[in-house]
This record gives structure tokens, C-alpha cells and sequence, in this order.
């Protein structure tokens, strides 16, 4: 009795690990098609505009609502800590290095990763569950190259400007919470932010873009183009992108920034 | 021609096909007959290369297309049209974009020529003054229609029907087996059509396949199908209810 348990738990954890091994193989043979594609951008270029709508200028008030919330956040809790140690004009210096390096574009990916991820795999889903991409394959057109490439495309070009405006953002309400809540002179938060920014700070935080773009498109895209089991299974291959993105967008987030600075 | 030659094929444990050989001449319309889930849509993808058999081979024109690349089963894909079960439009173009899409897309045909074969197939169609409308906005039996245009609209040799009247009403149903009638008279086409639905066989089919278990049990010219000795197509002809 307990050997055939302990038998079919053993059966059951084989399948499972072949399962994740052939997805992991499956994600990596798609990742490389969407690449391979990369040429017939100038086919699609009306696909990539739309997609840099989507992700790009439709993104914005949900990447503003982030960056000036957390700046704003940063501002008030680290200056009250700085206080503590009389070090307040280092208000500017701090909040600018954790919201350029690290919060800026972090909240940007988690944010894009929940919007234009789940857009992303509840569409290409839904193709999937109703056939679309079945027949985008029978009338002899690449789904990968009609849906995937445009969406990578557009994220590669728009989480530039995005993490940017997230920076822009943040450092701002900063400024502003550092005047009005903290009574800190706009010179001296400034003075503390534009002389110390080092190339690297920008680096690691500009790097994160394209990381986080190509992680969110494939993972999302590859979830929806894996539905199945009607509008359930859109559901949860949504879900699926939405939380593994997520999490790959934060593992990526140490190690960009782990590997810049450690090398600049 | 499109043959199939001792295909078998599996979804996980489940044997879904069981060498099954099949021949679809062109200008004829076979029907593959069959009751829910038995496997007759996956023929239609076999046919296709949308799927690939676990042992067998497919072939379309003479030219083995089992192990093709997925590029390479684009030229012969083009051969055929495809009305899928629920006909998958492109929920978020309009009609004519639907209709339109091959042209546009892969054989890049100047505009002025694009619309006037839409034009054709939606005159064919009957769905004069909902060119600009979404899918979503037609019937049931309108979108089938709007499916069957689009998949006709590339002058394919042979189309390919998953269940063309299925959760149609009478009406329409009588509408689209009239279209697929018609489509031989006015393009010389050939089809294959997938049905869980006898009268649909015998109403436009010139020959038919009944697939039972994952084996074809039948495969002979329509009228014949009375002779037939099998008991699971005695009961299908005397019940004419195939949810088996």
C-alpha cells in the first residue's frame, strides 16, 4: 500500500519534471523563432506601431501612477532616516540612485508586466482557444512573425522612453516631497542628484529595459500560445505570464544590476 | 489529390487515429463521417500540416508533406482552403479585412485587385453591406459564410470544412450546403468535408468515409453507404444520431 504511494508519487514527480523540461525546451525553440523573425519587421510595421501604442503611449499613466508614488514614497521614508542622522541634503542622493538604478525601472517592468503582459497572453490566448492562430497557419502566415515579433519589437523600442519617463517621474515627485514635506531646498536636492550620477547608475537602470521587455513579450506570448481548454485555460495561461514574468522580471532586476556594477 | 497512408496518431494516452488511409480525389466532395471527438477534425489538420502523425504519411499532390518545415508546408498549404469548426475570423478585422487578409498578406496583390476579389467572394456570399462590420456583429450562418469567402477567396483547388453547419439553423444550414454545392459548378473546386451530420452527406457529399473508433469502417461513393453492412452505420442510418 505505502510502496505503491510512494511508487506513484515517484511516477507522477518524473512526468512532472519531463513536462517542465519539454516547456523550458518548447520556450526556448519559440524565444529563437521570435528572433529569427526579426527581418520581416518591415512586413509587419504596421503590427509594430500598433503593439508600440499598446505597450508604449497607452503604458503611460500606469507608469507615471508607479514612479511618482514610489518616489514620493522614497523621499518621505528615507528622509526621515537621513534626518535621524543630520544627513537630510543626502535626500537627493539617495532617492536618485535607488529610483534611476533600481525602483524606476523594476516598477515599470512589474507594472508592463501586469498590463502589457496580460493583454499580451489573454489575447494571443483567446487566437489560440478560437483557432485564429491555426488559421493564420493554414493561409501560410508565420503566427510568430504576424504576432510575436511586432510585440517584441515594440517593447525592445518603447520600455526606453518608458523607463526614462519612470525616472523623470520619480526623481520629480522626490524633489517635490523633498521641498514641501521635508522644508529641503530644491538647490540642495538637485546639488546631491546631478554632480554624483556616475555613468554606471544609468547603465544599469537603461539595461533593464530591453531585459525586461524580452522577458515579459516571450513569456506572455508564449503562455497564450500555449491555451488550451477553452476560455478557462485562457485564464490561466494568463495568470501563468503574468506570474512568471513577474518573477523573472525581479530575479533579472538583481543580476543586471548585480553584473553592471560589479564590472563598472 | 490528398492521401493519407496508415496514420496513426495520439493525444497523450489516448489513440486518437489508428492507420488510417484515405483518399480525396480532386473535383469531388468527400465527406469524412463520424461521431463527436472521434478524431475527424484532426484529419482535416493532417491534411494541412498543422499537425504531424505519429507514424504514416500525408501526402498532397503526389509530394510527401509528413516531415516538411513549417515554411515548406506554406506552398502546399495554398493549395487548400480552410473553414475551421468555429470559423475562426479575425475577430478584431471587418469582414472584408477577413476576406481580404491572404491576398494582402501573402500573395501582396495591388489594393485595386484585393477589392475586387472580396468584392466577388462577398457578392458570392451573399453579405452585400457588411463589408465594414465585425465578425461579431453577424449570425452564426453569416460568419460560416464570411469563412467560406475568405477560404475561397485565393482560388484554392480543394477546401477543407470542419463542420460546416454545425450549431447552424436549418436555414442556414440549408444556405452553406448550398454554397459548398455551388462551389463546384462555379469554381471547379474540390472539398473535403468533416460531419458528425448524415443528411449534410448525403445532401452535397459524392463520396464518404465514415470513421468509427479511430478506424475508417466505410470508404466508398455515397450512394453505397446503404449497402453498408457495419452495424454502427446500420444505426447511424437508422437513427441518423451519431453522439455515440
Amino acid at each position: 500500500m505505502h510502496l505503491t504511494i510512494v511508487r506513484n508519487l515517484y511516477k507522477q514527480m518524473i512526468y512532472d519534471l519531463k513536462a517542465f523540461l519539454l516547456n523550458i525546451q518548447e520556450f526556448f525553440l519559440f524565444s529563437v523563432r521570435a528572433f529569427v523573425t526579426f527581418p520581416k519587421v518591415r512586413t509587419y510595421w504596421r503590427d509594430v506601431l500598433d503593439q508600440m501604442t499598446i505597450c508604449g503611449t497607452d503604458s503611460i499613466p500606469i507608469v507615471l501612477v508607479s514612479s511618482i508614488s514610489i518616489g514620493a514614497l522614497l523621499a518621505i521614508e528615507v528622509g526621515n532616516l537621513l534626518e535621524d542622522f543630520g544627513a537630510k541634503t543626502m535626500l537627493g542622493r539617495s532617492t536618485s540612485i535607488s529610483v534611476l538604478r533600481e525602483l524606476g525601472p523594476l516598477l515599470m517592468g512589474l507594472m508592463l508586466s501586469a498590463r502589457f503582459g496580460s493583454r499580451n497572453g489573454a489575447e494571443l490566448g483567446a487566437m489560440k482557444i478560437s483557432e485564429q492562430i491555426d488559421a493564420l497557419r493554414a493561409f501560410g502566415t508565420d503566427p510568430v512573425a504576424k504576432l510575436v515579433m511586432p510585440r517584441l519589437v515594440a517593447a525592445l523600442i518603447m520600455f526606453f522612453p518608458l523607463t526614462a519617463l519612470s525616472d523623470y517621474a520619480g526623481l520629480h515627485s522626490a524633489a517635490y516631497l523633498a521641498e514641501h514635506y521635508h522644508k529641503l531646498d530644491p538647490g540642495i536636492f538637485w546639488n546631491s542628484v546631478y554632480p554624483r550620477l556616475l555613468p554606471k547608475d544609468f547603465v544599469v537602470g537603461f539595461l533593464k529595459a530591453p531585459v525586461f521587455a524580452i522577458i515579459i513579450t516571450l513569456v506572455s506570448s508564449f503562455n497564450g500560445f500555449s491555451a488550451r481548454g477553452g476560455t478557462a485555460g485562457v485564464g490561466r495561461s494568463t495568470i501563468k505570464g503574468i506570474v512568471v514574468s513577474s518573477g523573472l522580471v525581479l530575479v533579472a532586476n538583481f543580476y543586471v544590476s548585480k553584473i553592471v556594477l560589479e564590472n563598472m | 489529390m490528398i492521401e493519407l497512408k496508415n496514420v496513426c496518431l495520439s493525444y497523450g494516452d489516448k489513440l486518437i487515429l489508428k492507420n488510417v488511409s484515405l483518399k480525396v480525389q480532386d473535383n469531388t466532395i468527400k465527406a469524412i463521417l463520424g461521431p463527436s471527438g472521434v478524431g475527424k477534425s484532426t484529419i482535416l489538420k493532417l491534411m494541412l500540416g498543422l499537425i504531424k502523425p505519429d507514424c504514416g504519411k500525408v501526402f498532397v499532390d503526389g509530394q510527401d508533406i509528413t516531415n516538411l518545415k513549417e515554411t515548406e508546408l506554406y506552398d502546399i498549404r495554398r493549395k487548400m482552403g480552410m473553414v475551421f469548426q468555429g470559423n475562426a475570423l479575425f475577430d478584431s478585422l471587418t469582414i472584408s479585412q477577413n476576406i481580404g487578409f491572404f491576398l494582402r498578406e501573402n500573395l501582396k496583390l495591388p489594393e485595386d485587385q484585393v477589392r475586387k476579389k472580396v468584392q466577388e467572394q462577398i457578392n458570392f456570399a451573399g453579405l452585400e453591406g457588411y463589408e465594414d462590420q465585425l465578425p461579431e456583429s453577424l449570425s452564426g450562418g453569416m460568419r460560416k459564410r464570411v469563412a467560406i469567402g475568405r477560404a475561397m477567396v485565393f482560388n484554392p483547388r480543394m477546401i477543407l470544412f470542419d463542420e460546416p453547419t454545425a450549431g447552424l439553423d436549418p436555414v442556414s444550414s440549408k444556405k452553406i450546403l448550398s454554397l459548398i454545392s455551388s462551389l463546384r459548378h462555379t469554381s471547379n473546386l474540390g472539398a473535403v468535408i468533416v460531419t458528425h451530420i448524415i443528411d449534410d452527406v448525403f445532401n452535397v457529399a459524392d463520396c464518404v468515409a465514415v470513421l468509427y473508433q479511430g478506424e475508417i469502417i466505410f470508404d466508398d461513393v455515397t450512394e453505397k453507404l446503404h449497402d453498408a453492412q457495419h452495424p454502427f452505420i446500420r444505426s447511424i442510418l437508422s437513427d441518423k444520431i451519431l453522439e455515440l
